[in-house]
């Protein structure tokens, strides 16, 4: 929800563009999404890794990669530093909105596979999830998609997200995909209208289509539907607020979230030096206190930064990583704008 | 020709507002067919009454019988009387033929019948042939002939109007005055019409309602109320007039000193005023008469006034206070005397017939 | 005889009455300058971006796309449906709420007006919000009427159509309400008492005679209601749970799906042009010159 208002704010911004904020050579402002997840981050890594540089770090929220490519494209100077999922970091750089990220200063020798690119540098690693009520279904929810898309069996309301990223799956995991070839049958159109019909079938039943993290935390903290597609960490944090959610890891579709750059950002060495900061174990450590996005560095679990109880509740952990689909950040840069195209004519159908 | 009027008979209506006597106890009986003015200063209740008649306000007690039919329960649509206003209160969206055909319309009177009837309502206000016009293109005479086509377009029994001419200059006004009485002859619809102006109550009427402070003070025609006013305030309201205080004990009327005749029977003692009025007092003869009282003073002014002169007097015999008083002399008779200078002393005459004192 | 012997000071005068003329001329200037820079000028850019396809050259890419898809034109249909729903609504609402403020004395009449704008008072956001904390399936007025054994299920209030009308309904009133008790207000009381008197019951009194006067402020009132409501963004974001989507929402979601403003720009012309022609033809049918104007 927040999100999406943000939209309107982007509009505002782009506005506003023109009387950019001065930067000043020993200042950083940086953006992000806001509400449980920000406050983690600021928390555990903005700030500690500012203070540690001896520079002062702005924080601001955004809307996203559109932000930056208005921002690039209009010439405006907002902020040096941005918080994205690697599919959008990925259509960014394919607009040739984002400066590339010198790896000889930042250093990911230690982290795991994958989880950088040469526009996004990797912080954390989240998971699209199916959550349930536990007050409608008690510990029986759906713990597949194949149980979230069946309506006989779980009755109830849903709720899925008003954009495309990450639904699709659901609906062909349900439809009884496998893993390794969801991409494979989304690689057409053809594909993406079967993901399309599936979820067709319980639209009805879908009462909300989200738009935000925050509400669809509040939607299941309100009971206002009986489970949705959502965000891992949003849901453990409700849950930590009183909440009556769970959700299954083997619904989980791993994602990666990053740190880019946007092209021509006024203090872009320094933004580079300090995104080199923000790697280091201890930070994602720290921030995974406050949030359950497992570290993309490796060394936080070789070094034991992390309790065990805490690591077995990251979408990284091994024990449930093995259970997940891992987001193809590939398949989102070549058909996302097509996809999604599709996906708002099924919404408003 | 059927009978087009009603009588009214009014009684004991009484209305307040909290402590405020808005009309206290008021029984009047009009009949059928007269033009009755109730006249009062704003404030008076004359309004208000007016107001009882039509239906829009409500009296706390009392009763109002059009002809034999008690209406006092009646809604104000149901009583059937022409009413017209003191702004017009045209139907500003219809055009002048839609608004005097309004009430026929609502009686559901066929469209010939409203055409002709509204034809001859227009004519009988002057306002032949302006039937398609809008209501804003016309002037404040036309649009309150309009008031008064529409008011009696459907022949009501009961035509009420409050202070319809107020609007208008004073040229137009008093062309106005003469017209509606006429119209009034001519139409012999039972008129109650609502007035602060007491030269236009005195113009029109066949008998006036003097109210004040929401009681009934006097009524009579208009020549009863101009010669015999009941009281001071009547005096002073109807006419120019001047009150002289006068004392009277044993039947004897004194100014001061000076004793007065007076027209009527004094059967009381006490403090009354004797009402003298500019036009009935006169610069006296050399030679005094018995059936005339006499007042000296001082001229003080003397103001040309097109039709008359008025002289300004500081009379002397008023009884210690400065007293002034005013008489008018008609022009014709300016030009034939010569005129006492300013400063100079003079008696004044009025007649012992034109002499009345009023509490 | 010379004309200047015959009109003394003529050109002088004349020059006087120019200077006066320009001096009120000027007054318009603030108010041209700031259409020119607030619409026009926008108005322009937003046309000409909307020509502009995704690789920066003159196309029509961003209309056909529009003609292509089916989402489009129901977003339209749900944008107008819901504007003139939420017109419809705030007229019955606010009529007869009108009607009787302006029958009033004015002492009571702006103690009314005050709880009239008190909503102005409160961020949009807020008043939303509070509507879907009021109106949600575990809210405060379901939770009331099932234990008040009024319903056994939860209705639902929020999430769907109903839910965008309310909150909209709400925000809109006080606009309605405005112009028409302005109008209401300027009614000379004694038309009213007039038609009473040459024979109309109160009802036809006010169907001939009162709706007539106040249809100038009602129209405006409508008017403004309707053209912001087309324009809505947050209200049916939040209560609609994302099944209500309106142009606006549209307009920005272009901007995020197709990262260039020609997407939304050409939404925004598409919109201003049908509201242009409706509004058009709403003239038409109902000339406000024809009505009640004193």
């Amino acid at each position: 929800m927040m999100k999406g208002l943000r939209s309107v704010g982007l509009i505002a911004a782009a506005g506003l563009a023109f009387s950019s904020t001065t930067a000043f050579a020993d200042e950083l402002r940086i953006v992000s999404w806001g509400g449980a997840y920000q406050k983690g981050q600021s928390i555990g890594i903005f700030q500690p890794a500012a203070k540690a540089m001896g520079i002062t770090v702005k924080e601001d929220t955004y809307g996203g990669i559109s932000d930056v490519k208005l921002m690039v494209k209009s010439g405006a100077d907002k902020f040096d530093i941005f918080s994205s999922g690697a599919g959008s970091c990925a259509s960014g750089a394919a607009e040739g909105v984002l400066e590339k990220l010198d790896y000889s200063i930042i250093d990911v020798s230690d982290h795991l596979p994958g989880m950088y690119s040469d526009y996004c540098a990797g912080a954390d690693i989240f998971s699209v999830v199916a959550a349930w009520n536990t007050e409608t279904y008690g510990d029986n929810g759906p713990r597949t998609w194949a149980d979230f898309y069946d309506v006989e069996k779980f009755p109830g309301t849903r709720a899925m997200r008003n954009k495309v990223d990450a639904q699709l799956e659901t609906a062909l995991l349900a439809d009884g995909v496998p893993m390794d070839q969801i991409y494979e049958v989304l690689n057409s159109e053809a594909g993406i209208e079967r993901a399309l019909d599936k979820i067709r079938t319980i639209k009805p039943h879908i009462a909300v289509w989200w738009s935000s993290g925050a509400q669809h935390a509040q939607l299941m903290k309100d009971g206002e539907v009986d489970m949705t597609t959502g965000w891992n960490g949003r849901f453990d944090v409700a849950k930590d607020d009183g909440a009556k959610v769970a959700y299954d890891w083997r619904t989980g579709i791993m994602d990666w979230e990053g740190y880019g750059i946007p092209k021509g950002a006024k203090n872009k060495d320094l933004a580079m030096k300090y995104i080199a900061e923000m790697m280091k174990p201890e930070y994602m450590a720290e921030f995974a206190k406050y949030i359950t996005y497992g570290p993309t560095n490796g060394k936080v679990y070789e070094l034991g930064l992390m309790e065990e109880s805490r690591a077995k509740m990251m979408p990284s952990h091994p024990d449930n990583a093995k259970h997940q689909l891992t987001l193809s950040t590939e398949w989102y840069s070549k058909w996302r704008t097509i996809a999604a195209e599709m996906y708002t004519e099924m919404m408003t159908e | 020709m059927e009978n087009s009027s009603l009588n009214i008979s009014i009684k004991n209506v009484t209305k307040k507002y909290d402590e405020f006597y808005a009309l206290k106890d008021i029984s009047l009986d009009i009949t059928s067919g007269e033009f009755m003015t109730l006249l009062g200063p704003s404030g008076s209740g004359k309004t208000t009454l007016l107001m009882v008649l039509a239906g829009f306000t409500n009296p706390d007690y009392g009763s109002v019988k059009f002809g034999e039919e008690e209406v006092i329960l009646k809604p104000p649509h149901l009583r059937g009387i022409g009413m017209v206003f003191q702004n017009y209160a045209l139907f500003p969206h219809m055009t002048v033929e839609q608004n005097v055909g309004y009430p026929q319309k609502l009686r559901g009177v066929s469209k010939a019948e409203t055409s002709r009837t509204v034809d001859e309502a227009l004519e009988t206000v002057k306002l032949g042939g302006l039937g398609h016009r809008r209501v804003d293109e016309l002037s404040g005479g036309q649009r309150q002939r309009v008031a008064l086509a529409r008011a009696i377009v459907f022949k009501p029994k009961i035509l009420l109007m409050d202070e319809p001419l107020s609007a208008l200059d004073k040229k137009l006004r008093e062309e106005m005055q003469i017209e509606l009485r006429q119209l009034h002859d001519t139409l012999n619809m039972t008129t109650v019409y609502v007035t602060h102006d007491q030269k236009e109550a005195l113009t029109m009427s066949d008998r006036i309602t003097v109210i004040n402070g929401g009681e009934l003070m006097q009524l009579g025609t208009p020549n009863e109320i101009y010669e015999h006013p009941e009281n001071g305030f009547i005096a002073d309201f109807i006419g120019e007039s001047t009150l002289l205080p006068v004392q009277v004990k044993n039947s004897k009327a004194t100014i001061g000193k000076t004793e007065i005749k007076v027209a009527q029977p004094l059967d009381k003692d006490g403090n009354f005023s004797l009402v003298v009025r500019p036009e009935k007092v006169f610069l006296a003869p050399s030679k005094k008469k018995k059936d005339e009282n006499y007042f000296n003073g001082r001229l003080l002014d003397s103001i040309f006034q097109g039709e008359s002169q008025l002289l300004v007097i500081d009379l002397e015999s008023a009884g210690g206070e400065a007293q002034e008083l005013r008489v008018r002399i008609p022009n014709q008779s300016v030009t034939d005397k010569a005129l006492p200078a300013i400063g100079e002393k003079v008696t004044i005459a009025l007649k012992v017939a034109d002499s009345y004192v009023v509490s | 005889m010379s004309l200047t012997t015959n009109n003394i000071n003529q050109n002088e005068l004349r020059k006087l009455a120019a200077r006066e003329g320009y001096t009120f001329f000027g007054l318009t200037v603030p108010y041209l300058i700031m259409v020119t820079a607030l619409i026009a000028i926008p108005v322009g850019w937003l046309f000409y971006l909307s020509f502009i396809g995704r690789d920066g050259t003159f196309s029509f890419e961003n209309y056909e796309r529009m003609w292509k898809s089916k989402a489009y034109i129901k977003i339209f249909i749900t944008t107008f449906k819901i504007s003139i729903l939420t017109t419809i609504i705030c007229a019955a609402i606010g009529y007869p709420l009108a009607y009787f403020m302006s029958q009033l004395s004015r002492r009571w009449a702006n103690i009314c007006m005050i709880g009239v704008l008190i909503p102005f008072w409160t961020s949009l956001l807020v008043r939303t919000y509070a509507w879907l904390v009021l109106l949600q399936k575990k809210g405060l007025l379901n939770n009331i009427a099932i234990d008040m054994g009024l319903i056994s299920e939860p209705i639902k209030f929020v999430h769907n159509t109903t839910g965008t009308l309310i909150g909209m309904v709400h925000i809109m009133l006080p606009f309605l309400i405005l112009p028409l008790y302005a109008n209401m207000r300027a009614i000379d009381k004694d038309c009213m008492k007039a038609a009473s008197s040459l024979g109309a019951a109160p009802s036809r009194a006010f169907w001939t005679v009162f709706l007539p006067l106040s249809l100038p402020g009602l129209l405006a009132g409508l008017l403004i209601v309707f053209v912001l409501c087309l324009g809505f963004y947050v209200t049916p974001a939040i209560l609609g749970g994302g099944k209500v989507i309106m142009a606006a929402m549209k307009i920005s979601s272009n901007i995020e799906l197709y990262f260039s403003w020609g997407a939304a720009s050409a939404l925004g012309v598409v919109l201003l042009v049908v509201t242009g022609i409706i509004l058009f033809i709403a003239s038409k049918l109902v000339s406000i010159d024809q009505l009640g104007s004193r």
